[in-house]
């Protein structure tokens, strides 16, 4: 009987798995064929990519960065040279990146990839409060890749330091080669620990690099360390990161700069631009208009 | 009894720490106190407690088996043996420390030649074929005698550890034998200096070459990594040889050669110590003169003046200058020592997470992970505790089985040296 059923079982099993494979199949390469070349086989999220917006749509500036992104996407890889400009005039301290980067990204408590450092500046009458968020600075020198005994964080040809999470033995040296903090590691908690039962949107997958990927016990990336990828899954996409878009102060660009006519790569040539720690010859990819 | 009761000790702390590694590698490194703005801890302390201490020993072995110095030779496997157990206690150390300990074969893997810590594994892994080697070479007839004097279940443990060596029936075929095992010994050794010190100046640099801490950005760490290894190393010397070696009347002399020995490598750690100190304290940069006065002056003021300067060195020099020492007291100055690099190896680590990174980083986010302090957790202690007393059974009852103080084979060839005559047949 029992044996029966489990070759019934086995049967549906295998019929559902050749329909999920042949499915898959068909979207992929759908997918393939509608994306733009250089967006190809980095990422396996079946999700097409954005390839035209909306007529109508404001012309501000945000619509140019989401062109240009798209813009930027058609060319190689090694072409590009993401970075991010923060406009620190504008930066209300409402801290809603930070948020945004933690939803994207389902971060675990102790984990955050974009805390916005506030101060105080002046004395009363003259002060003021600063804000300065801080991403990963994608470094053209990063440090923390050439300490790494594995070889498990890179420097992508796109400028983006990634992690190769499955490789990652969470040693933490790179924690302590960052000069800015940016590095992270997930201590494996959880929001809901030590209640009744650890909550659903604890046990989402969050889809960094391109792989989806539901924390647990022993799992990646539990026990490795996390940074910033400038949201790499969505721009490769053609969606900008999350906390571009979500930055209701229009506070945050992202963008090519390799692109001589892109928004970015003009604020970059305005002379309130700095970046943090030049002294270390980093060199950032992250910039802040002061 | 006294005995009895060290033994019972050690596999209480055995059990205890077992069991605390187990709980550790079950439930990940939340068990840990550590966080993300200080995220090497008490395990790291002990790691390159251990690996300083297992280059600290080696490279006294090797003032017998290279330098040839006499005086030292009763020392010279126990010295062998002790950097064996301390390197993988070191080992073990780390492999806790892991986010991912079940990858660890990575390192071997994927290497990276930009990386300290990766050039650092490949150079344990030859260290410690070469501790082994060294070992074999200079135990192997004791332990196939052994393993026809006994029986049983010891003899196959004999037999195994000889790796199947039997002395040879004829008297000349074991001279050159000998004579053999001497050169290799001192090749090994040869090799063994340069590679201990890449083994402990290499750990020093793991800290020394990161740039975004002042603390540890300078020339002068590895030096102190290597001159607080000889330090511990020597101490352990002292210690064992007092407690454990054999009583008799070169005893005396031996432990005194040692304390000279000792007392050398505590002042120039002290003056290393001093110079980090004047140089640092007269900068008026933050990061250069905060982890000092820190050290100094702050919260844990205690492990500098009380462990390092107190029992790291004013307490051994005190009891060794002293000219109606006993065995016991050269004993307790070792102790003394070692708690004390203990200390040492704490205020290289936990003083450079002091400061935040940038102005503010420690009020952006308020999670108990991103926070500039480390209070070490209970599990973290235990396993700490637990794990130094399963290697310290583990290396003394290693000391009883294995023949570390018998030295017939090497002074015979010593003999021979010393009179003249080849080595070589």
């Amino acid at each position: 009987m029992s044996s029966k059923s489990n070759e019934e079982k086995m049967d549906r099993r295998s019929l559902i798995k050749a329909g999920i494979v042949t499915g898959t199949g068909i979207l992929l390469a759908s997918v393939i064929k509608d994306q733009p070349s250089a967006a190809q086989n980095t990422l396996g999220v079946n999700i097409p990519p954005i390839k035209e917006l909306p007529k109508n749509i404001a012309d501000d500036d945000f619509t140019r960065m989401q062109k240009e992104l798209l813009k930027a996407l058609g060319k190689e890889e090694s072409e590009n040279h993401w970075i991010m400009v923060l406009d620190q005039r504008k930066c209300i301290g409402c801290v809603s990146c930070t948020v945004a980067c933690k939803a994207e990204n389902a971060l675990p408590p102790g984990v955050v990839y974009r805390p916005v450092i506030e101060r105080e500046i002046g004395k009363y009458p003259n002060v003021r409060k600063s804000f300065l968020p801080r991403p990963c600075m994608h470094c053209e020198n990063p440090p923390c890749v050439s300490v790494c005994p594995v070889k498990a964080t890179y420097k992508r040809p796109d400028g983006i330091v990634s992690i190769n999470y499955e490789r990652c033995i969470g040693c933490r040296y790179c924690l302590n080669a960052c000069p800015y903090g940016a590095r992270q590691f997930d201590w494996g908690e959880y929001y809901t620990e030590n209640t009744p039962e650890i909550q659903p949107y604890e046990k989402v997958a969050n889809y960094e690099y391109g792989k989806g990927r539901v924390r647990g016990k022993g799992d990646s990336p539990v026990g490795n360390a996390r940074k910033c990828h400038f949201c790499l899954h969505r721009i490769k996409r053609g969606i900008l990161p999350a906390c571009v878009t979500t930055c209701m102060g229009r506070a945050t660009y992202f963008g090519d700069l390799n692109d001589k006519k892109s928004l970015v790569h003009e604020l970059v040539g305005t002379p309130r631009v700095m970046r943090l720690k030049e002294e270390l010859g980093t060199k950032p990819s992250v910039y802040y208009l002061v | 009894m006294l005995r009895k009761a060290y033994y019972s000790i050690l596999v209480i702390l055995s059990l205890v720490g077992v069991w605390a590694t187990f709980t550790r590698l079950s439930e990940g490194l939340k068990v840990s106190g550590l966080t993300t703005y200080s995220s090497w801890g008490m395990w790291v302390v002990f790691y390159i407690f251990f690996i300083g201490l297992s280059a600290g020993s080696f490279l006294l072995s090797t003032m017998v088996y290279v330098f040839n110095m006499k005086q030292f030779e009763k020392i010279g496997k126990v010295a062998l043996l002790s950097a064996f157990f301390s390197l993988m206690a070191g080992l073990v150390f780390i492999l806790i420390d892991l986010g991912h300990p079940a990858r660890f074969w990575h390192t071997l893997v994927y290497r990276q030649a930009n990386s300290v810590l990766s050039w650092e594994i490949q150079l344990y892994l030859l260290y410690l074929l070469l501790i082994v080697a060294e070992l074999w070479l200079l135990l192997r007839e004791q332990l196939s005698k052994l393993a026809k004097a006994t029986e049983g279940f010891k003899s196959i443990f004999y037999k195994t550890l000889a790796l199947g060596y039997s002395i040879p029936n004829e008297q000349k075929v074991l001279e050159e034998q000998r004579a053999k095992g001497a050169k290799w010994l001192k090749t090994l050794g040869i090799i063994g200096i340069p590679t201990a010190i890449g083994v402990h100046g290499g750990t020093g640099s793991i800290f020394g070459v990161v740039a975004a801490k002042h603390y540890w950005n300078s020339g002068l760490t590895p030096i102190i990594f290597l001159v607080s290894a000889l330090v511990s190393g020597a101490a352990l010397m002292l210690l064992i040889y007092a407690f454990m070696g054999p009583d008799n009347q070169e005893k005396k002399s031996l432990l005194n050669q040692l304390s000279s020995l000792l007392i050398l490598f505590i002042s120039v750690d002290l003056l290393l110590v001093a110079s980090e100190f004047l140089v640092g304290l007269y900068s008026t940069i933050p990061d250069a003169k905060e982890p000092l006065l820190n050290i100094a002056a702050g919260p844990q003021w205690y492990i500098f003046w009380l462990g390092q300067i107190g029992l790291g060195a004013v307490v051994p020099i005190l009891l060794l200058v002293n000219k109606n020492k006993t065995a016991l007291t050269s004993g307790l100055a070792g102790i003394s020592v070692i708690i004390g690099i203990v200390a040492v190896r704490w205020n290289l680590i936990i003083p450079a997470y002091t400061s935040p990174h940038l102005e503010g980083l420690n009020n952006a986010y308020i999670d108990p992970r991103l926070v500039y302090e480390y209070i070490p957790s209970s599990i973290e202690w235990l396993s700490s505790i637990g794990l130094i007393g399963l290697f310290m059974l583990a290396f003394s009852a290693a000391c009883i089985l294995l023949p570390v103080f018998k030295n017939e084979e090497v002074e015979l060839d010593h003999e021979r040296q010393s009179k003249g005559l080849s080595t070589s047949f």
